[in-house]
């Protein structure tokens, strides 16, 4: 497909700032076209990295998933992570990656709170683990923004 | 817009027997106020002979809205703080009766020559951030500094007992979170648990809460005057440091150290106490901090899930739970190991 996917959003996006929004006379469709046009450029971003990101996302959680099994009793939880630390990505579609990353994501919710109340040193640097995959992954998820890139 | 505008018409005229000939002119649509559809318009009437003019706002109900809200907390706020000297719009008149513009409306004083600033921009209000600065935390001092019972806000509000205002509202937040998430949320659901296991000392009183005052929910003139403070769809009584904690979010201030990208932290949080006459505990106003930035989550995630599924599909809607979302994400991952840190657990 071609020009390109983020070509075409961060044209649009121009256009829409520079050519349609200033010439509508309702304020509601300045506003409004001006912030589907904020939205096309954060588009062209995130169609660009999508896949990665999540791909990404979840070789980390299988990561700390296997390290988590040492901290977790025998039982349900256990064997849920232990299964998952396994899985892998159906495929690179993100509506896939997007199902996997939600099972995953539930699942690091449960072992965060599990650890959060468990004393000990592992606990502790499992929690550790898991803010540290939090924060790049939240930082790696970024959306740009026109003044500040 | 046409239809609006005679409908709107038709409803003045029922509630002013004193008038007649009513029109309205000039209806459009504000951008924003994702709670409610928002129109200004101009109404017209003859009373006592002569030709009569006011610029008014109508806010209608959406089909679906960023925020669950009932109009009347709103207008009662207006109601309870216009004789105050807090400036807010005079309010005239709510209805909840359908027939007249198919959903529920309340119809208020357009405050007229003045404008608001987004916070989604750098240094909105430019050389007059000093002047609005100073006025912006004085009259939330103001707020907070208010009886409720004595301005008639208590009787329209549930009234929290000191040591669970906290919990009040971090169970409704999180609610809205776990009730309307598209998708797992981590970071949130880790903060809440901090909050649960940290809750705040108890506040040294129950106060008004306006719920979302911040940049862009107030209108000044070209001098710098404060002139309105709007969008009281979340006042409620509690904690007067949740105020504090949410109009100094960063996410109002676009990466400016200026709580609201207007004047500095400190000198802020003194013009505050000075005002409502209460001292602020560090300790707690850092839980209402965090707990700010769930709440602006809970917000978002709702307007992602209404947007998703067709019921308010403002643009609005789609770029908060895309934008709000990830600035909230990305402070909270900031503030998180830290503060889980000093608690100290073994």
């Amino acid at each position: 497909m071609k020009p390109n996917v983020q070509t075409v959003m961060m044209r649009s996006f121009e256009r829409i700032l520079t050519d349609i929004a200033p010439h509508l006379s309702s304020e509601y469709a300045v506003g409004s076209s001006s912030v589907i046009g904020l939205m096309m450029f954060q588009t062209a971003t995130e169609f660009e990295r999508a896949a990665d990101i999540r791909v990404e996302e979840n070789a980390a959680m299988r990561k700390i998933f296997s390290g988590a099994v040492g901290i977790l009793p025998t039982g349900d939880l256990r064997f849920r992570v232990e299964q998952a630390a396994s899985s892998s990505d159906p495929s690179l579609k993100i509506s896939e990656l997007d199902r996997a990353n939600d099972e995953l994501t539930g699942l690091l919710i449960e072992i965060q709170a599990h650890a959060e109340t468990v004393e000990g040193l592992e606990a502790r640097d499992l929690e550790t683990q898991i803010w540290d995959e939090l924060a790049r992954a939240a930082t790696a998820r970024r959306l740009p923004h026109p003044i500040t890139g | 817009m046409e239809e609006i505008a005679q409908k709107a018409a038709v409803y003045l005229a029922h509630k002013n027997l004193a008038g007649s000939d009513f029109e309205v002119t000039d209806l459009s649509r504000i951008h924003g106020g994702a709670s409610r559809e928002t129109y200004r318009f101009r109404a017209r009437w003859t009373e006592g002979g002569e030709r009569k003019e006011r610029a008014l706002i109508l806010r209608r109900d959406p089909e679906s809205s960023l925020i669950e809200t009932a109009r009347d907390v709103e207008f009662n706020a207006y109601r309870a703080f216009y004789p105050t000297g807090v400036p807010v719009p005079e309010p005239l008149y709510l209805e909840t009766d359908e027939k007249w513009l198919e959903r529920p409306f309340f119809i208020m004083e357009q405050v007229e020559n003045c404008q608001a600033a987004s916070p989604f921009g750098p240094d909105p209000y430019g050389p007059l951030a000093d002047i609005i600065g100073e006025q912006f935390w004085r009259h939330l001092g103001t707020i907070a500094g208010q009886d409720p019972a004595a301005i008639g806000f208590a009787a329209a509000s549930d009234y929290p007992a000191l040591d669970t205002c906290w919990k009040v509202a971090l169970d409704y937040w999180e609610g809205e979170i776990d009730g309307d998430a598209l998708c797992p949320q981590p970071i949130a659901k880790g903060a809440i648990r901090w909050l649960r296991r940290n809750p705040p000392p108890p506040p040294k009183k129950i106060a008004v809460v306006h719920g979302d005052y911040r940049t862009g929910n107030f209108l000044y003139d070209d001098e710098g005057e404060l002139k309105t403070i709007l969008d009281w769809e979340m006042c409620h009584l509690g904690d007067p440091l949740e105020d504090i904690a949410w109009a100094a979010d960063p996410l109002w201030a676009f990466n400016d150290p200026r709580p609201g990208s207007m004047i500095d932290r400190d000198k802020a949080l003194a013009i505050w106490s000075e005002h409502s006459g209460i001292e602020i505990d560090p300790v707690a106003l850092r839980w209402w901090e965090v707990f700010s930035a769930v709440k602006g989550l809970a917000i978002w995630i709702s307007a992602g899930k209404e947007y998703e599924a067709g019921n308010n599909v403002d643009p609005i809607m789609a770029f908060s739970s895309w934008y709000c979302t990830d600035v909230h994400n990305r402070q909270l991952v900031g503030w998180m190991p830290d503060l889980i840190k000093a608690e100290g657990r073994s």
